[in-house]
């Protein structure tokens, strides 16, 4: 009998706590968190990595001074596994901050479609955000399918793809060829004269993670249909003909055997391939590991190459571009203090500056290229203008809320075994939009 | 009374490990069987109740389906692989005069070994550019690419598994080779056994539990395979190295789907449990057949 008391019990307190762990209302949205003192404190989940801790962190302090009645905790998102995932699980442990950054647009799809962050364009003080922060322009590509805004950009790295120019040089190349047509010339060339180098050197292109496919198949795609937006809302209206060429593009180029997709440690770096995706990140990495990389004499920048005929002027690239939310969790009153924060470090173009030297990550502005107070960092590193005056051609990645299967669908289908000489292009596209559409239904 | 008090003291000193199991593995248990009928992915207000849609979905699934036959095929390679690894180690542990336990715990050492540096360790090893495979091109036209086919990846990833398990299970089967009373080799030598005779007829059925031991430990770690295929194939290439571990982190946290994802890990436990259990049967079958057991 006390056996079965002392399970009961046991059992009891077991379901007890279970329920009481699942219970944890952590902040409901109608409450008002204002402290007794009249201080509101809101929570930023900002990038994990140390120069954009640095810069919130400062950002924040000063924040502070200006507005006493307003705290801000400055933390790192957790990584366990993805900071995607650490997101979600706050979310569903309804431990969400009140704000967060580096959210990428596909991933914000995921939480507006899930209603767990807050339309910002319906929040007062957003068009004072885009008038004095000049990113009308910009932001325009980030209107959501249901013509939301749920993301303020903070930096958009409009994607470019980087030439050894010491090699094309060599080959008698004197800039970054523009067309599909140059590009195969040049690979000629190069098999030619250095049968062991490559074109292009990089796995990734036979790694069908969704991601991947931002820094390879969408540059491509996005130069040759002139920014086509691929996805919208729950419909495929991808331009088939840019598709193909862009495949054909990669095929012509395997023919060629200028394409390696082997593990290779730093191919573009020690000249293995000639031709690679770079983002401004990779300018400071090279600093650091390959002071012998340097721009305009061994490496130089071009937009990505266009199907003959096309114009060769603006030409639409991938932006890699991360932004704020405001999670719909938080109180009234610290969704309010969030939008304060957010404009008031947008209201003041030193701020961005700040930004950008810290993290040499491009504001996303439309005057990045015009301002003069961001000329002092071009002159000091002028590898990073091509960047800045890129970003009104750059396209926001797709806001679809299964774009990680659908991403994952172009590289398994269609650039995967393209690349590898497994599937026709046109073939390829076919079967990718086969499998894309079926996953939309 | 006093068997009754025995008991009430016997349930109050496995409480702690009652209530760990409770909210560790059966709420979890209970909680993954109810998301695996919603399409909830933990964040959305509103959600729906789809029966059994996300098994027939997962059941149709060509990661699934990948994630089934890959993990027969690292059976296949990596258990033998492992116990044939580490019965040599064990066998040359054992005839070592002295200093067994400090070769045991070299041999154990790479046990601790995080599997992600190991793994970044062996993608820049055999990376196009480095110093092996610019020697084997160079010396003789060998181009391999590693972790390129869905043989050789599968092949390479059961290789660092086998690496990092020997030495644990070399201590198990020295443990068993060390049980062995000596006397019964000498008592056979003076019989005038020979040397298959001696293995047959007396260290295997010996050693017998030791190896049902380890064959069963490493059959189990087939079914959770995740961190060298996650940082050196990640699933691939075409899927040909997608295990049940790596389609569940896959569906879960790349693709945020936690009710499909419970699904496809409900199936997972399944075909474990199903596969753990006839492989023990017929290992038991075989030690009974052979009087071992």
């Amino acid at each position: 009998m006390k056996m079965k008391k002392a399970a009961s019990l046991l059992l009891g307190a077991s379901v007890l706590a279970g329920s009481l762990a699942g219970c944890s209302t952590g902040n409901p949205a109608s409450e008002d968190s204002t402290s007794k003192n009249g201080t509101t404190t809101i929570e930023f989940w900002a990038a994990p990595n140390p120069p954009q801790q640095a810069y919130w962190k400062e950002t924040a302090k000063a924040f502070e001074k200006d507005h006493p009645k307003i705290k801000i905790k400055v933390s790192p998102i957790k990584e366990s596994p993805t900071s995607e995932a650490s997101i979600q699980s706050a979310i569903a442990g309804k431990e969400a901050p009140t704000m967060s950054e580096n959210i990428n647009r596909g991933f914000a799809a995921q939480l507006a479609e899930s209603k767990a962050i807050e339309p910002l364009n319906k929040m007062a003080g957003y068009d004072d955000i885009l008038k004095s922060r000049n990113m009308s322009n910009t932001i325009k590509g980030w209107k959501f399918s249901d013509g939301n805004q749920y993301v303020l950009p903070i930096y958009s790295n409009a994607m470019l793809f980087g030439w050894r120019l010491d090699i094309l040089k060599k080959l008698g190349v004197n800039e970054p060829p523009k067309t599909y047509s140059e590009v195969l010339d040049v690979t000629k060339k190069l098999k030619a004269k250095y049968p062991d180098k490559y074109l292009w050197a990089k796995p990734d292109l036979a790694d069908p993670t969704a991601w991947k496919r931002w820094f390879d198949f969408f540059m491509l795609y996005d130069a040759a249909s002139g920014g086509n937006k691929f996805i919208e809302g729950n419909k495929l209206v991808a331009d088939d003909k840019a598709g193909v060429d862009v495949l054909n593009f990669m095929d012509n180029i395997r023919k060629e055997k200028g394409i390696l997709t082997k593990q290779s440690k730093d191919p573009f770096e020690t000249g293995l391939g000639i031709f690679t995706d770079i983002g401004p990140w990779t300018l400071q990495y090279w600093e650091e590991k390959f002071p012998e990389m340097k721009y305009n004499e061994t490496f130089a920048f071009s937009t990505p190459p266009v199907p003959d005929g096309t114009d060769t002027k603006n030409v639409s690239t991938f932006a890699d571009t991360k932004g704020l939310v405001i999670y719909s969790s938080a109180p009234e009153n610290e969704k309010k203090a969030a939008m304060e924060f957010i404009k008031w470090v947008y209201s003041k173009p030193e701020n961005d500056v700040k930004w950008m030297e810290k993290t040499n990550l491009p504001p996303a502005r439309d005057d990045l290229a015009t301002n003069d107070a961001f000329k002092v960092i071009y002159e000091k590193n002028p590898a990073l203008k091509p960047y800045a005056e890129a970003i009104p051609n750059a396209v926001p990645s797709i806001d679809n809320a299964k774009y990680n299967e659908l991403q994952t669908y172009i590289g398994q289908y269609a650039v995967n075994p393209v690349v590898k000489g497994e599937v026709q292009p046109k073939k390829g596209w076919e079967k990718m939009k086969e499998a894309i559409e079926g996953d939309l239904k | 009374m006093r068997a009754k008090n025995n008991n009430g003291m016997g349930w109050l000193f496995a409480s702690p490990y009652l209530l760990y199991g409770l909210i560790f593995f059966l709420i979890p248990l209970g909680w993954s069987f109810y998301l695996s009928i919603t399409d909830w992915n933990l964040i959305a207000p509103v959600f729906h109740h789809v029966g059994i849609d996300n098994f027939i979905k997962a059941l149709k699934s060509p990661g699934v389906h990948a994630a089934f036959f890959v993990t027969f095929k690292f059976m296949i390679v990596f258990v033998p692989m492992v116990i044939a690894s580490s019965l040599i180690v064990a066998l040359v542990v054992h005839g070592l005069p002295r200093f067994k336990g400090l070769f045991l715990i070299g041999f154990f050492l790479p046990y601790l070994a995080s599997g992600v540096v190991s793994s970044f360790i062996v993608k820049g090893f055999l990376s196009y550019n480095s110093p092996v495979n610019t020697f084997l091109r160079g010396q003789f036209g060998l181009d391999i690419n590693w972790l390129g086919t869905p043989l050789s990846a599968l092949l390479l990833v059961a290789v660092i598994i086998a690496w990092k398990f020997t030495g644990y299970y070399a201590l198990i089967l020295t443990s068993g080779f060390e049980s062995i009373n000596q006397e019964i080799y000498e008592a056979a030598a003076i019989d005038g056994v020979n040397g298959w005779q001696r293995f047959w007829k007396i260290t295997l059925p010996l050693l017998y539990p030791a190896l049902f031991t380890t064959l069963i430990l490493s059959i189990g770690v087939t079914f959770g395979i995740f961190t060298e295929v996650y940082q050196l194939t990640g699933g691939g290439p075409n899927f040909g190295t997608n295990t049940w571990q790596m389609e569940i982190y896959k569906q879960a946290f790349q693709n945020l789907s936690a009710g499909y994802a419970s699904a496809v890990a409900l199936i997972a436990s399944v075909v474990t449990f199903i596969s753990i259990f006839i492989i023990r049967k017929f290992l038991e079958m075989w030690g009974k057949r052979n009087g071992w057991t």
